[in-house]
């Protein structure tokens, strides 16, 4: 009888126990709540002296680099043309040696990068935490980027835009032939908004269906439930050429309509490094206005006399005073155009390598003297 | 030796009961609220450093994407696309949990048949689909069926010059007229023909004759619907293929066609099994007793068996219509416009993530919490009065 007492008493006490702890629970919440906002407000505080200290002390990415012996580039592994992993497990593309280009230019070796491969979604987060030194990634120049994402665009690299692909057989041959349309895109891109505002200002009436992934649209568009497939042109060249019935059953539409600069960027208020990966970019740029390639760059330094071309190589410029290497203070070495010229290339060979078997013309990514929008500010 | 037992020893407070129970309890509590607090702050400060926002002010921003078979425009605010999705949410589950619950009723009887045909057919058919993951048999709906076994729209099936059926969609005749105006009369129809029944089985009950009050009840509501269509010179309209797409009548979003057919199915296969065990949990001795009285096999099903079979069922079936609500979400993955997919879609394009998708949880919650109210009603009504 009496292990009986306690088990009856039992319930009733555990009843009063949980109702002091709930209600002293609901307390410490509520204190927890007082004091979280006092926190984060503290927190913010803290956080804005800190910033304001990192852009004083001016500890400059670039000198991390210089430390560190390697530039830690953002890029991808699975887009062709831009960057892939090739057998050797090395990455190869346009992206890949534009990464290249950066170490060159700073190090002096075009081989000391490490490339750090990121998921779209992750790309910004990386930059922010400092994971990645400069983000080389298919990444579009836009207002909303550079603004809430921390992140500071540089030179494009590349001018895309978004395209149409259709089947050859459909009879389309332009975006008006394409009233009533199914439109097929990726799902969580601007590509979405850009068709809809497209298909408005056309008056076409078109149904964007957006998909997860490309591997879904392309079953959606092998099985004709799709009339086009929108996306930058330079990815919907290199959908075109691995399409499983042949890059003959489809076409790309002429009409480009929307404006995807792709562009490096870098952390927000550095501009030592931001203007080092700048003049990086432009380096190749100006070496294809010279006409200066890896091949004949030794050849050119030793022996031209344009002043132009000699200042831009950092080789010795004969003047009134004797000769002088021009030194514009960037922080970068004189010879740092050699150096990108002589071990990865100008933009025409890297175009070239890299986008021109896809079967993308240069199109906008000529230089401005030969109708494209490539201009590099002149060097001295 | 004699004094110990009259003072009680002092037990120190590590030792004693009461005081431990507290100290664990008291613990666990500020455990998880230690933890909630941290992920919070972690949150608060993760937000703060990367210049996002927290609050709801994204949905006035223009949306920027379009909604299949929808007029709604790109300039609109995302606060019209949730709704749009909340729409279609509520579209797919309302069409699913009928379609569900008469296609799992019919199974679950078919699974009792005396027929062994019928019996073992039911049989294959709820363990083949229920035993199958759900997001599985949507996809293979949309890619296999939808998209695979339905003809192009080049080549249409025009069943009875009725329908087009084309992998772009099913469309099927529809009626021309104010859609508002039609929900109405068939809602004043449909209450009407109920009051018309009640008051036929309230006089059979009096008469003691047998009078088929559902005969009146379905006439009432077809003569309300036909005459009140030729008043408001409602018309038919079929669908024709016309180019790329279809003209007229109603279209069907092939994926809409693919998730409800999924749901429908999947959701059918577990109410059939709460059916068929609720049909056998009925007291043996009311089927005896109705053929006791000569009750015909249906008069049996219908009068005696199947109500008290529902009043079993109910609370379960009830689950399985949150299932459904719930399992709506996975149209997202065949692109169907519903709340998931417009929250993903917001996302992508620049919408904040962590408001919009607790936006799109607390939408959710509140669909299913009315539902379970509304199923619990009605189990109320049904549930035996014991004394």
């Amino acid at each position: 009888m009496s292990s009986d007492l306690p088990s009856e008493r039992g319930p009733v006490k555990r009843r009063s126990l949980q109702i002091v702890a709930v209600a002293s629970a609901t307390a410490l919440f509520l204190a927890g709540c007082a004091t979280a906002e006092e926190e984060t407000t503290t927190a913010t505080t803290d956080q804005a002296t800190t910033t304001e200290t990192v852009v004083e002390a001016a500890v400059s990415i670039l000198d991390s680099v210089k430390e560190a012996g390697s530039v830690r580039c953002g890029t991808r592994d699975a887009l062709p043309g831009f960057a892939v992993l090739n057998d050797a497990g090395e990455h190869v593309g346009f992206d890949s040696d534009f990464c290249r280009v950066i170490a060159a230019a700073v190090l002096g070796d075009a081989s000391a990068v490490e490339m750090v491969d990121l998921e779209t979604a992750d790309r910004f987060t990386a930059l922010q935490s400092g994971a990645i030194d400069v983000l080389v990634r298919n990444t579009t120049w836009t207002a909303t980027r550079d603004g809430s994402e921390a992140a500071t665009f540089l030179q494009p690299t590349f001018y895309d835009g978004q395209g149409m692909m259709v089947a050859s057989n459909s009879g389309i041959s332009s975006l008006s032939d394409m009233n009533g349309a199914i439109v097929c895109v990726a799902k969580g891109t601007t590509t979405e908004g850009n068709a809809a505002l497209e298909s408005s200002r056309l008056g076409l009436n078109w149904e964007v269906r957006s998909f997860d992934e490309t591997d879904l649209i392309l079953e959606a568009f092998l099985a004709g439930q799709c009339d086009g497939w929108s996306s930058d042109v330079s990815q919907l060249t290199g959908l075109r050429s691995s399409y499983p019935n042949g890059a003959a059953e489809l076409v790309i539409l002429g009409e480009v309509f929307s404006k995807e600069p792709l562009a490096p960027a870098v952390l927000d208020g550095d501009t030592a490094w931001a203007q080092a990966v700048n003049w990086a970019v432009l380096a190749t740029i100006q070496a294809e206005e010279f006409g200066i390639t890896s091949a004949n760059v030794d050849s050119i330094r030793s022996s031209t006399t344009d002043v132009g071309i000699l200042r831009f190589l950092g080789a010795e410029v004969p003047g009134s005073d004797g000769a002088a290497v021009l030194d514009p203070s960037l922080s970068l070495p004189t010879d740092f155009a050699y150096q990108i010229v002589k071990q990865v290339g100008n933009y025409g060979e890297i175009f070239a390598k890299h986008l021109t078997p896809l079967g993308l013309d240069r199109g906008l990514n000529s230089l401005w003297n030969d109708g494209g929008i490539l201009y590099a500010p002149p060097y001295r | 030796m004699s004094s110990l037992p009259s003072t009680p020893a002092k037990v120190p407070f590590y030792r004693n009961l009461t005081a431990l129970k507290w100290a664990f309890q008291i613990a666990a509590v500020l455990l998880v609220f230690a933890l909630l607090y941290w992920l919070y702050s972690n949150y608060q400060e993760n937000i703060s450093k990367s210049n996002i926002q927290t609050d709801l002010r994204f949905l006035d921003n223009p949306a920027n994407f379009t909604i299949p078979g929808n007029d709604f425009d790109q300039s609109q605010p995302v606060r019209d696309a949730f709704v749009q999705g909340f729409l279609n949410t509520i579209r797919v589950s309302f069409v699913g949990i009928i379609l569900a619950t008469i296609l799992g009723t019919l199974v679950g009887i078919a699974r009792l048949s005396k027929n062994f045909m019928v019996r073992t057919l039911g049989a294959v058919y709820v363990e083949l689909i229920r035993n199958l993951p759900l997001l599985l048999l949507i996809t293979f709906m949309n890619l296999g069926v939808v998209l695979q076994a339905f003809p192009r729209i080049e080549d249409a099936w025009v069943p009875l010059d009725l329908f087009v059926v084309s992998n772009r969609g099913i469309a099927i005749p529809w009626y021309l007229g104010p859609s508002g105006q039609l929900a109405l009369i068939i809602l004043a129809a449909v209450v009407i023909a109920f009051v018309v029944g009640k008051i036929r089985v309230r006089q059979a009950d009096k008469s003691g004759k047998q009078d088929r009050a559902w005969l009146y009840g379905i006439l009432t509501f077809a003569l309300i619907l036909i005459s009140s269509w030729m008043i408001f010179g409602y018309s038919f309209e079929t669908p024709l293929v016309d180019g790329r797409g279809t003209t007229g009548g109603l279209r069907i979003d092939p994926s809409l066609f693919a998730l409800l057919a999924s749901l429908v199915i999947y959701t059918s296969s577990h109410i059939a099994e709460i059916v068929r065990g609720s049909i056998l949990a009925v007291n043996k001795g009311q089927g005896e007793a109705a053929d006791a009285i000569a009750l015909s096999g249906s008069q049996k099903m219908r009068l005696i068996i199947l109500p008290q079979a529902f009043r079993i069922a109910m609370p379960a079936i009830g689950n399985q219509y949150l299932n459904l609500i719930k399992n709506t979400s996975l149209g997202a993955t065949i692109s169907y416009f519903e709340l998931t997919q417009v929250a993903q879609i917001t996302v992508g394009n620049g919408s904040p993530a962590v408001p919009a998708f607790t936006l799109t949880l607390l939408v959710y919650l509140g669909i299913s919490l009315i539902t379970s109210l509304v199923v619990n009603y009605f189990n109320r009504r049904l549930a035996l009065v014991e004394r």
